[in-house]
């Protein structure tokens, strides 16, 4: 008999999670047993917590399961199959200094490639129009293992391409921005009659629009062009770009609907494409559920309410990633939404913590002092 | 919004703003500085509004209404005097006798601030700070700035109109390098306040020859020999906890005169209990410093129950946790109550301390009165410019330097004249 796991990347229809719910229970089921078998740290870490597999009897019982922080897989590298046996082996960008290691084994994978396919062509990213790609994100070379620049590659697969352009480039032994080569290029595709499709950083697309902007460039792209954004909004700059903002700067500078500008969503500890409704809101695909916890108990809270971001798929056999504990604060919504989709959408407010120290002088801790009591 | 000759602008009038800024800015150089008399007691008097609760409705938090007070205090007539004398009292001013040349003081010119986004009063201080040396002022507000500065320098205009050509406010964008690099170039001086990322972007825009003063971010940390007894390490609990390792001079690492392990995590087991204590007096309400807090103690269980071994020993508390770390390195430590312990015996304090020359700043120091001095000196000569007691590292006092050195006087200039 198929696994759960299949049946599961077999749904025709991505999002309706109400139907697979119990059968997203009886794979996450197969897929901790697995991981229990085969990775002892795991093992460990569930018998520490008095969990076993059986527990898990229904939706509900999802949240019992103990969830790994993705600061475990930052310090610790968790298998469940031998490194050497993987097709695929990936870090995250390392923001802060460390990364995840982890792999994707070939049955992940094949379950992997049904759930773009199904996500491309339910948001009608396949395309058999030849296309060129401008990817502002990392050229991709033998020493880059990281997710992003994979991503960005697979993405670039929906329609046949005709060129690949990379606005990050490696010229001898480092990557080099390459803006202007990308600006002439730009132009000239806009000027012939096959589609332009973007993919890269939410912030390097905005600071790309603003500077043709700032210099009075409007490129009109062809018919059916497509903008895809992904790999998070504050990643790579200080600064937080408002959505709108982007959405109305492509539409001005680019001639590209709003609807017609999709974003992506994953983490490289979550290999799930989160695809966003033409609402641009992220609903629970059928591949995952996700479970908001309490930021002090980490007990589950309802709807509507803020807390850490736990994600969880029965995807991945190579690494024990089957439910994530992100270090991302987020709502999980209600349906429904203006797309018709039922299923509730995930918003991410970012991340936990502070990442850097508030500057003070002398003379200002005087004048803010009691800023904290 | 941009405030321009004490009139707030819309933000699309930043490009004609800009191109009318270096003729401007020459004619009110020919004018001559503001008369630092008019300064203060412009200050002043906005000092007493605010202590008068003039101004309570524009803060809505009643929290933050403290630290209003607190501002309005700091620009007390008294308190602004005492600044100039002690930060400027020191530099030369005598008129030539013939033979010699006559020795003055005056501002940098215009000065140019790029304020941090994390405290509210900060750009408006540096500005006054500006103001106080005789300078023209440009402001650059970080993003995340509420209006508060610009109301602020409004109304003070109001009260005296002369200041008008000597304060400017814009909201420009970081990412407006354009509009940025302008501002640069009208700066004889350039303040930022931020982390190394915004300090070394104002490296680039800054021209050979303009002055940059960097107030960029520095780790605090606490040096403990012997046996500290117990009112230390509550004060330095209340510290650690009270200021959420958010400040500069907030301590990020206590280190232990000592080279044993063991020591290091008897006195973490020690110093636990004392800091649960101040962190029910001081419970953290922020979601996102909560969150951090238990998902460091969540992954420290899990790592526990895989049985591998790390190079650090966590130990959670209720509101706080303490690390004991195997390495000697000043670093930042979690925050919120996170603090982390190493080993660093004396003799090593000058060698470790230098790997992180460039971010030293106070050091809370205890040890038996006999070694006083010797510890000071060492924590001095490696490069810490503030030594105070363990409880006491981010106190300030009247007529205290700033990360070693006086503000009014690094914007200034010393000219002679024969």
């Amino acid at each position: 008999m198929r696994s759960a796991a299949s049946r599961l990347f077999s749904s025709k229809d991505p999002f309706d999670t109400e139907k697979t719910d119990s059968l997203f229970v009886d794979a996450i089921r197969e897929n901790v047993t697995f991981h229990r078998k085969n990775c002892p740290a795991y093992r460990e870490m569930l018998a520490a917590r008095n969990f076993t597999p059986d527990l898990l009897t229904d939706p509900d019982s999802l949240a019992k399961l103990p969830c790994l922080p993705t600061l475990l897989f930052k310090r610790h590298h968790l298998f469940s199959i031998s490194e050497e046996k993987l097709p695929v082996r990936a870090t995250s960008s390392g923001t802060g200094g460390q990364y995840s290691r982890i792999g994707l084994d070939w049955k992940s994978l094949f379950l992997g490639s049904k759930m773009v396919l199904r996500m491309a062509q339910w948001r009608e990213l396949l395309s058999l129009r030849p296309t060129q790609y401008f990817i502002l994100g990392y050229e991709p070379h033998k020493g880059n293992e990281m997710a992003v620049t994979k991503t960005a590659l697979g993405s670039t697969f929906f329609a046949p391409a005709i060129r690949r352009h990379y606005a990050l480039r490696w010229k001898d032994g480092q990557y080099a921005a390459d803006l202007e080569s990308i600006l002439a290029q730009l132009q000239k595709a806009a000027r012939g009659i096959f589609p332009v499709r973007f993919m890269g950083f939410p912030s390097y697309t905005y600071f790309l629009l603003k500077t043709m902007q700032e210099r009075g460039i409007r490129c009109i792209l062809p018919r059916h062009s497509r903008i895809m954004l992904g790999g998070g909004w504050k990643a790579h700059i200080a600064q937080q770009v408002d959505k709108q903002v982007l959405y109305d700067l492509i539409e001005k500078v680019l001639g590209v609907k709003q609807s017609h500008v999709v974003e992506f969503f994953g983490a490289v500890e979550h290999p799930i494409l989160w695809t966003d409704c033409p609402a641009h809101h992220f609903h629970v695909p059928v591949y995952a559920r996700v479970l908001i916890r309490d930021v002090q108990t980490l007990e589950p809270v309802p709807h509507g309410q803020p807390g850490l971001v736990n994600l969880l798929t029965p995807m991945i056999r190579a690494c024990p990633l089957t439910s994530i504990l992100t270090d991302d604060i987020g709502i999980l919504h209600d349906g429904p939404c203006s797309c018709g989709i039922r299923s509730p959408w995930l918003e991410l407010c970012g991340r936990t913590g502070l990442q850097d120290i508030r500057t003070c002088a002398a003379g200002a801790a005087e004048l803010l002092k009691g800023a904290v009591s | 919004m941009i405030l321009a000759n004490g009139i707030v602008h819309p933000a699309e009038a930043q490009a004609a703003i800009l191109a009318e800024l270096p003729r401007k800015l020459c004619e009110t150089l020919a004018a001559g500085a503001p008369d630092p008399e008019a300064v203060i007691h412009v200050l002043d008097a906005m000092g007493r509004r605010i202590l008068n609760g003039d101004f309570d409705t524009w803060i809505t938090v009643p929290e933050l209404r403290a630290q209003l007070a607190q501002a309005g205090r700091s620009l007390e007539r008294d308190v602004l005097q005492r600044k100039l004398e002690t930060e400027l009292g020191g530099m030369p001013d005598r008129p030539s006798n013939g033979l010699s040349p006559a020795v003055r003081r005056m501002p940098l010119g215009v000065l140019l601030h790029i304020a941090a986004g994390n405290m509210d009063a900060l750009p408006a201080w540096s500005v006054i700070e500006g103001l106080l040396a005789g300078n023209i002022n440009l402001l650059k507000l970080p993003q995340a700035d509420s209006g508060l500065t610009i109301a602020f320098f409004r109304e003070l205009i109001s009260m005296e109109p002369k200041l008008r050509d000597f304060i400017y406010v814009f909201d420009t964008p970081s990412t407006d390098l354009e509009g940025m690099q302008m501002l640069a170039d009208c700066a004889d001086g350039i303040a930022v306040w931020g982390g190394d990322a915004a300090v070394s972007a104002l490296r680039r825009m800054a021209k050979p020859g303009c002055r940059l003063i960097e107030w960029g971010h520095k780790l605090g940390f606490c040096y403990l020999s012997g046996d500290p007894p117990e009112e230390v390490l509550r004060d330095l609990a209340v510290h650690i906890i009270s200021t959420r390792q958010l400040l500069c001079s907030s301590c990020q690492v206590i280190y232990l005169d000592t080279d044993s392990t063991a020591k290091i995590t008897a006195f973490a087991r020690r110093f636990l209990p004392v800091l649960e204590k101040a962190a029910d007096r001081f419970p953290v309400r922020e979601l996102r410093a909560k969150a951090e807090l238990t998902l460091r103690r969540y992954t420290a269980e899990l790592e526990q129950a895989m049985g591998t071994a790390t190079s650090q020993c966590f130990l959670p508390g209720r509101g706080c946790s303490i690390t004991v770390c195997a390495d000697n390195a000043l670093e930042l430590s979690p925050m919120y109550g996170s603090v982390l312990v190493k080993a660093l015996p004396q003799d090593q304090i000058i060698p470790v301390l230098r790997e992180k020359k460039g971010y030293l700043q106070t050091a809370g120091l205890w040890c038996p009165d006999e070694l006083r001095e010797k510890l000071t000196e060492r924590l001095l000569r490696s490069g810490v410019c503030r030594v105070l007691p363990p409880g006491r590292m981010s106190e300030a006092f009247p007529g205290e330097a700033h990360d070693g050195s006086y503000a009014l006087a690094q914007y200034s200039r010393i000219t002679n004249i024969l």
